[in-house]
């Protein structure tokens, strides 16, 4: 047995080798299209993260006027506690609104000096029990005709945009990447062949003699495995970088604060590689899979 | 050894290749297949070790019914049948020695056993001196040698032999068939198509005639017509 591996091993890198050029155009194609496949996946995570963050479910925020009456507030809250319509709510007094406002904009100080806790409003952070967005808009509108209030801000357009702008994005990733998967997957295909045919003599001589089909088979189909690993090896610190420059761009943009949320955690960058590496090896086999069985007749 | 029981193969449903054909063929014979080019020789051949599988009629090697035979199977009979190509399909970029060891390591020989059994063989087809060279370095009569080594290096009960001597001079051809005989001698079947009549004739062995797919003759001891 241990010959056989050290023969197999052997057959595949010399075929490798021999093929060099289609080789590489096949490993480029697959790391390309993973590199997709990956970005994708993360965009839309960092998607998922960011509207999660969102205030843990907040859907809309009613903000109260700085000088609101206590009467006002009872009132107000009086409506949350019985409404069967809200699942929770949690109130951010002026002085938590504050250190918010301050941790928000702490790169800003002259802004932060601005403002004192007095003049902050005091908000009501509420869950509806039925996020749909009409729902929640008859809500806020309700809650806006309240005495005392000073306006009521719904999250549902902000996170409508950042849904609309990931899905947007990682949908046209994910399609340009499935069209790159299969010219890969086409791509190996013509490689295995290549292999095959410039092996012949050696085939039929191993039919002739008696080697099992696997064992002819094998080696074309590492070698096929092989681009799609190596492909999946190339896209994987692709993703490293789509992770620490793009997203991070995004976090950093100064013009769509939401995107502040935009992150995704190491362990899903690692969990998306392992299965970058498993979609190329499975690419890379059903390649030259295709490849055996329609050209080597065996 | 090998017997056809009113065999016929036709290709593309066309094209008869053979017609009802029955024959037997003992242990350690020596059988020449005749005939036109065309006249199902090569098919015959074919069909002794399953590349080709026949319309109707049966075919036994070593007891075993090869036309029904489930493919995986396959590679297993070969095992037992040698192959002598016309063209010798030797693999250009191997040595003599590298091209016979071929035939052991793809079939899962231990290394220790091909290093015992390649120089043995290589000493029996009288190429010993040529182990190390190219195919394209050796005469086309020494070419067809390795590839006589290669067929017979791991011992099959059977040897196929398609027109060994097609593409030789008359004393080159000789020269195999001297080791074809010898190999035979050693307790081999050996089957050989040839059109070559001066070999037939001299060596008066049996002779298998086939015309356009029908077996017209079979004779112990024949010559060429």
């Amino acid at each position: 047995m241990i010959f056989r591996f050290w023969y197999f091993i052997r057959e595949t890198f010399v075929s490798l080798w021999r093929n060099l050029s289609l080789t590489l155009a096949a490993i480029l194609t697959v790391a390309i299209s993973l590199a997709l496949v990956g970005s994708s996946l993360l965009i839309r995570e960092g998607a998922e993260q960011a509207t999660a963050q969102f205030q843990e479910g907040v859907e809309f925020i009613v903000f109260m006027n700085a000088d609101a009456l206590e009467n006002q507030n009872e009132a107000i809250r009086k409506v949350l506690d019985t409404s069967p319509a809200i699942k929770e709510y949690v109130y951010v007094d002026k002085f938590a609104a504050y250190e918010e406002f301050r941790e928000l904009f702490v790169d800003k100080p002259e802004l932060v000096e601005s403002v004192t806790p007095e003049i902050m409003p005091p908000s009501y952070r509420i869950v509806p029990r039925d996020p749909d967005a009409d729902n929640v808009t008859e809500l806020a509108r309700q809650f806006s005709e309240q005495p005392g209030v000073k306006e009521v801000a719904t999250a549902t357009e902000a996170i409508r945009q950042i849904e609309d702008f990931s899905t947007r994005v990682s949908q046209a990733l994910l399609l340009a990447a499935i069209v790159l998967v299969a010219v890969s997957a086409v791509l190996i295909l013509n490689t295995v062949f290549t292999a095959i045919s410039g092996r012949k003599t050696e085939i039929e001589v191993m039919k002739l003699v008696g080697a099992t089909n696997w064992f002819i088979r094998i080696p074309f189909m590492l070698e096929g495995t092989i681009h799609g690993l190596m492909g999946a090896g190339l896209a994987v610190p692709a993703l490293f970088v789509v992770d620490s420059k793009v997203l991070a761009y995004f976090q950093e943009s100064e013009a769509v604060p939401l995107f502040r949320g935009f992150a995704v955690p190491d362990g899903f960058v690692w969990n998306t590689s392992i299965w970058i590496l498993v979609i190329g090896a499975a690419i890379g086999m059903i390649g030259s899979a295709f490849a055996v069985t329609r050209y080597l007749d065996v | 050894m090998i017997r056809f029981e009113t065999v016929t193969k036709t290709y593309k449903g066309e094209v008869v290749a053979l017609r009802e054909a029955s024959a037997e063929i003992q242990r350690g014979e020596f059988v020449f297949l005749v005939g036109p080019s065309g006249s199902g020789k090569s098919t015959f051949i074919r069909l002794i070790n399953r590349e080709e599988v026949p319309d109707a009629g049966k075919i036994l090697v070593a007891g075993k019914d090869v036309s029904s035979l489930s493919s995986w199977k396959v590679p297993y009979l070969r095992r037992n049948i040698g192959y002598v190509f016309q063209d010798y399909k030797l693999l250009p970029k191997k040595t003599v020695t590298e091209n016979v060891a071929f035939a052991l390591e793809v079939i899962g020989r231990p290394r220790p056993i091909i290093k015992r059994q390649v120089p043995a063989i290589l000493e029996l087809v009288g190429l010993s001196r040529k182990a190390d060279r190219l195919p394209e370095e050796l005469s086309g009569g020494e070419q067809q040698r390795v590839s006589i080594a290669r067929a017979f290096v791991n011992r099959p009960l059977i040897l196929l032999a398609d027109e060994p001597t097609g593409n030789l001079d008359p004393a080159t051809s000789v020269g195999i068939m001297r080791l074809l005989d010898r190999i035979n001698r050693s307790g081999t079947t050996v089957v050989m198509a040839t059109h070559d009549r001066s070999i037939v004739d001299t060596m008066r062995r049996r002779v298998i005639e086939l015309d356009r797919g029908m077996l017209v003759r079979d004779e112990s001891r024949g010559v060429y017509e």
